[in-house]
């Protein structure tokens, strides 16, 4: 017990002021009791010291007591002597009675004081489980680790009454004026800085230093960890498409190559008639066309993925370009162009954007129900010219729509022959061209392929606004590149 | 020809392929009819069974393997299966469902036309001939004896077993199962390195060059055949 002088004064009083009242006492009753028996008195005033003061506070009380009874009520008065034995008897139970009692009500004392500390110390650790138990909880998948660590200062501050809190990884600490480092220990290196205002002391905020550096390694681990999944998913999935496109590829190219050894061999057989033969050989000459096709989108697509497709932008008459491209169309299925004729330009590769139209208009015929017409149409509006090839056809089922533009997809129930490329060839040659190609299903059925551009002049009379070198003038609206491919 | 011609069915979404393999099997002398779905196929095979099916694996409205399992549960009807390279699985699959030979595409038109004919053979002659002779080999399947240009060739037992299950299937695929379950018996059917081990010595016996074998063909992953070079 390390007790300061000041407490010890307050003691010394208190025993001098428990002993007085206790000898009042003695003195008011002496008249009606003989004083001898009322020593008895003097316990309460033990009893208080011990309670109030400790074992060694109700030792001197005990004594001053004795004194006190034996001077001023034990004959020979006022002296320190005692005349009879009884007397002494009586004092010395008195003192043991004194001493024992002082001792019972100090042990109940520390008892009770040995409660109160385990008590605080028991609701300290309380707010400290209840910080890192909301630390804990503060770590979710899905957030960075800069959130992470602002709601954990958050947390510590609220917690340590502080008025703010925060936790850096970093190696040396660098703390504010007003603000304490403390490391927190784990296998990374990591501060904690709380301001100085806090309610907890410095030993109690460094009690959960540990197991917040600890929480914090976890937090950092399960971000490094959610990292390396999202790479692993990713390269999974890199791979899944390549397999696809990979499997898609040699089915493609082995059909028709199939057809073709089949045909062959018809013709090496000996019982085939003329009108026989001639049927092998449409389907050599067609099949061989198809081949052929695959092998030129499989090169498009190759040039446009690897950023080589280099397009040779001139003014462009997208009327001319449909145009061409309906001409090149080997079907016999109807096509309407209604494109009104000021069409603003557009600065282009027209050969690409040929590609793009042919493949457009096939995949509209190819979808096309009998007797149908596919459709051509397009305008100019907010400083962008559409083109819109339209089929009334089956239409894209809604969960396809998004993939149309993938190499090698087919819809669920395409059993045609087409590569299934040319959606991702237009797409590529468009966007490289500056435009944009958009699927837009139809109102009552059908799809609708829009393709725009911006305008390159705003109006459709007078010359192109820029550039003497690109030749300005009516004649320049001629398109150049409408070489054959 | 005094017997009615035999009834392919090929069943192939492509058109192209359809349409050579009609003139194909039409010159070699089959009656041919195409459908182009599973659906088609199971109503073609319903109203008029043919003798034998040619199957494409990739159908448009399924797999060929469960066209194959839907047969099998009312048919022994010989089916060719169309597999492709990358399509293994599916093709042991089919041959687990119950298929009974394959081609790989493109496939060679003589191929097919024999495999088709040993198919045929099986289900047009049942029983089989006790002495089946094959270039310079005749197997003895009687008096268990194997003659080799003329001159008799010892084989074990065992070796003559696999020799035996090989030529009563003469020019078929046997899959490696059912070599084991007929030779060793049926809890020996995943014990494929007996017959890696045998077919060797078989083949050092009976082949001219062994590493390229002219009879005893390896079907990879599957099974073996017994082929007539002549063919």
């Amino acid at each position: 017990m390390s007790r300061s002088p000041r407490t010890w004064g307050l003691t010394a009083v208190e025993i001098v002021i428990a002993v007085a009242v206790a000898t009042g006492g003695v003195a008011a009753l002496e008249g009606v009791t003989p004083a001898e028996g009322l020593g008895i008195l003097y316990l309460l005033a033990v009893l208080a010291i011990a309670i109030r003061r400790g074992q060694l506070a109700a030792l001197l009380t005990a004594l001053l007591s004795v004194l006190t009874f034996n001077f001023l009520f034990i004959t020979p008065r006022h002296r320190l002597e005692i005349a009879h034995s009884r007397d002494v008897v009586n004092l010395v139970v008195l003192l043991i009675a004194a001493i024992v009692v002082g001792r019972l009500a100090s042990i109940g004392r520390e008892r009770a004081a040995e409660a109160e500390s385990r008590a605080r110390i028991a609701a300290a650790r309380e707010r400290e489980a209840k910080l890192l138990a909301e630390v804990a909880s503060s770590i979710l998948p899905g957030r960075s680790i800069a959130a992470q660590l602002r709601i954990i200062g958050n947390l510590v501050a609220a917690t340590t009454g502080a008025t703010a809190a925060r936790v850096a990884l970093e190696h040396a600490p660098s703390p504010g004026a007003d603000e304490l480092a403390l490391p927190l220990h784990g296998p990374r290196t990591a501060w904690l800085y709380v301001t100085r205002d806090a309610s907890w002391s410095r030993g109690e905020i460094e009690r959960i230093a540990e197991p917040l550096g600890r929480l914090i390694d976890v937090a950092v681990e399960r971000e490094r960890v959610a990292d390396q999944a999202a790479e692993t998913e990713a390269s999974r999935r890199a791979e899944v498409a390549k397999t696809a496109v990979l499997h898609a590829i040699s089915h493609d190219l082995r059909s028709p190559l199939t057809a073709i050894a089949t045909a062959v061999g018809g013709l090496r057989a000996t019982l085939v008639t003329e009108a026989e033969r001639e049927e092998l050989i449409d389907v050599i000459n067609e099949e061989t066309a198809r081949l052929g096709k695959l092998v030129d989108d499989l090169l498009d697509l190759s040039r446009i993925e690897s950023g080589a497709v280099a397009p040779r932008a001139d003014w462009t008459d997208l009327r001319d370009v449909v145009a061409s491209a309906v001409m090149q169309s080997r079907s016999d299925a109807r096509i309407e162009v209604e494109l009104p004729e000021d069409l603003p330009l557009v600065r282009a590769d027209a050969a690409q954007l040929e590609r793009v139209f042919s493949n457009l208009i096939d995949n509209a015929v190819k979808f096309s129900p009998p007797g149908e017409p596919v459709r051509i149409t397009g305008g100019a509006s907010g400083g962008r010219v559409v083109v819109r090839v339209s089929d009334r056809g089956p239409g894209i089922p809604r969960k396809d729509r998004l993939r149309v533009f993938e190499p090698f997809f087919r819809s669920a129930g395409d059993r045609s022959s087409g590569s299934g490329l040319g959606l991702s060839i237009s797409r590529g040659f468009v966007e490289a061209n500056g435009g944009q190609i958009i699927l837009q299903p139809g109102a009552d059925a059908g799809t609708s392929f829009a393709v725009s551009f911006p305008a390159a002049r705003p109006s459709p009379d007078g010359p192109p606004a820029d550039g003497a070198d690109a030749g300005p003038g009516p004649e320049a609206a001629e398109p150049r590149a409408r070489a054959p491919r | 020809m005094t017997t009615p011609a035999p009834r392919v069915l090929v069943v192939d979404d492509e058109p192209q392929i359809v349409r050579g393999l009609k003139i194909i099997l039409r010159s070699a002398g089959y009656a041919v009819e195409a459908a182009e779905t599973k659906a088609e196929a199971m109503a073609s095979l319903a109203s008029r069974p043919p003798d034998a099916l040619v199957l494409d694996l990739v159908l448009p409205d399924g797999s060929g393997v469960e066209l194959v399992g839907e047969i099998r549960r009312w048919s022994q009807l010989p089916v060719l299966v169309l597999s492709a390279v990358g399509d293994e699985r599916e093709k042991v699959r089919a041959l687990d469902a119950g298929a009974d030979d394959y081609v790989t595409k493109p496939f060679g038109t003589d191929e097919l036309l024999a495999r088709l004919r040993a198919l045929l053979r099986r289900s047009l002659e049942p029983g089989g001939t006790p002495e089946v002779e094959l270039g310079e080999l005749v197997i003895d399947l009687q008096d268990r004896r194997v003659i080799r240009s003329g001159r008799e060739v010892h084989l074990t037992p065992i070796e003559f077993d696999i020799v035996r299950v090989l030529a009563q299937h003469q020019g078929r695929l046997v899959m490696h199962r059912q070599l084991l379950q007929e030779v060793w018996g049926p809890q020996y059917v995943d014990e494929t390195h007996y017959l890696r081990v045998h077919m060797a010595h078989i083949r050092a016996k009976l082949e001219n060059d062994p590493s390229r074998p002219r009879y005893l063909i390896t079907e990879p992953g599957v099974g073996y055949r017994l082929r007539d070079p002549s063919t």
